[in-house]
């Protein structure tokens, strides 16, 4: 299918299922989505996967697997919105492929993700910082999404 | 082509043929980027489109105003800034997105993010129609002068600017890490 006649809605937690293929499929997916464009070949990402069990209480998202997405700091402004921008880049790839295999990615954020703390307990070394949490599940029943007209694009020229 | 040839196979361009870039073409990509990636509320980034020759000359002009303010530049480096306006003027189009700030961390990487996701649809519904781009954020055009120039506002961030074109032959792709190297499963006790 084209990307042009493909249609995305939101989804709603309650349809979202695990199968045991998850994991399998998600990292199948996130080699296309590496595919992303970003700053020098830098690859700044990296995955970091939570199912149920081991799941801690500050994820209050419902969902039956989380995918951490986190970065490399870096202390030059310009470098980390660019590693920033390639990282959104990469979730979109991934949100867009899972969507065509009938699995839902929602992006998350959190107020501790800005917290070195709670990123520690979840891995994270002091060298990365959180970009979003991607709540996965895959769903059987598309919910109908209410119609609605495409907003104009804010549109001006130089 | 299928989604997963498309994100694998697309590439930045930065060197373009003379086929004019329509404007509404772009638009109508930038709707469907939009559609498919669903936000809540009103949408909290902008475009400034640049496709005439009068906008083009103005833009390129802007380009190199930080770098003339320099008189050692003005001196040394004027060949190398003809060239730069002379490639400057001969791009179809461009695209600059801008994008509002948040006081509030999380609603600021929000906005920031679906708008860098937003870019990346439109890259990839491009890519689909034969129409190639460049993200370009190199520090000649993030400076407050250039900003300033384009219409920056307090309270908006530059997110980037995009040069749209078509073209001839495809750059060759970089080769890229699997994602098992970067996946570690859950540490949490």
């Amino acid at each position: 299918m084209n990307l042009m006649d493909m249609s995305i809605t939101s989804l709603q937690e309650q349809y979202m299922e695990m199968r045991d293929d998850l994991k399998e499929l998600v990292l199948e997916l996130l080699n296309h989505a590496v595919w992303a464009p970003n700053h020098r070949n830098r690859e700044p990402w990296r995955f970091i996967y939570i199912t149920g069990g081991e799941k801690p209480d500050f994820l209050n998202q419902k969902a039956p697997a989380h995918l951490v997405i986190t970065m490399r700091n870096d202390s030059n402004t310009l470098k980390q919105n660019e590693d920033l921008a390639a990282v959104f880049c990469l979730i979109q790839n991934l949100t867009l492929l899972a969507w065509d295999k009938q699995l839902g990615v929602r992006v998350s954020f959190y107020e501790w993700m800005f917290d070195r703390n709670y990123c520690r307990k979840l891995g994270v070394p002091d060298k990365e910082r959180i970009v979003a949490v991607l709540d996965l599940g895959f769903y059987s029943v598309i919910p109908e999404a209410p119609f609605k007209p495409s907003a104009a694009l804010k549109w001006s020229f130089l | 082509m299928s989604l997963e040839s498309l994100i694998r196979e697309r590439r930045t361009v930065r060197k373009f043929n003379n086929l004019p870039v329509s404007e509404a073409l772009v638009k109508s990509l930038l709707q469907k980027s939009e559609q498919l990636c669903p936000h809540d509320g009103e949408s909290q980034w902008r475009y400034v489109y640049v496709g005439t020759d009068e906008a083009r000359e103005r833009l390129s002009g802007y380009i190199s105003e930080k770098v003339l303010e320099s008189r050692i530049a003005r001196l040394t480096l004027s060949k190398v800034i003809e060239s730069y306006q002379r490639r400057f003027l001969k791009i179809p189009a461009y695209l600059i997105a801008i994008a509002d700030t948040d006081h509030d961390p999380i609603k600021n990487e929000e906005i920031y993010g679906t708008i860098c996701r937003i870019l990346q649809n439109f890259q990839l519904l491009s890519w689909e129609q034969q129409l190639g781009m460049a993200w370009i954020t190199e520090p000649i055009i993030q400076n407050e002068l250039f900003y300033k120039r384009i219409g920056l506002k307090e309270g908006e961030r530059f997110v980037g600017m995009l040069e749209i074109g078509y073209f001839d032959k495809s750059p060759k792709a970089r080769a890229r890490t699997t994602a098992d190297r970067y996946w570690t499963d859950s540490v949490y006790q």
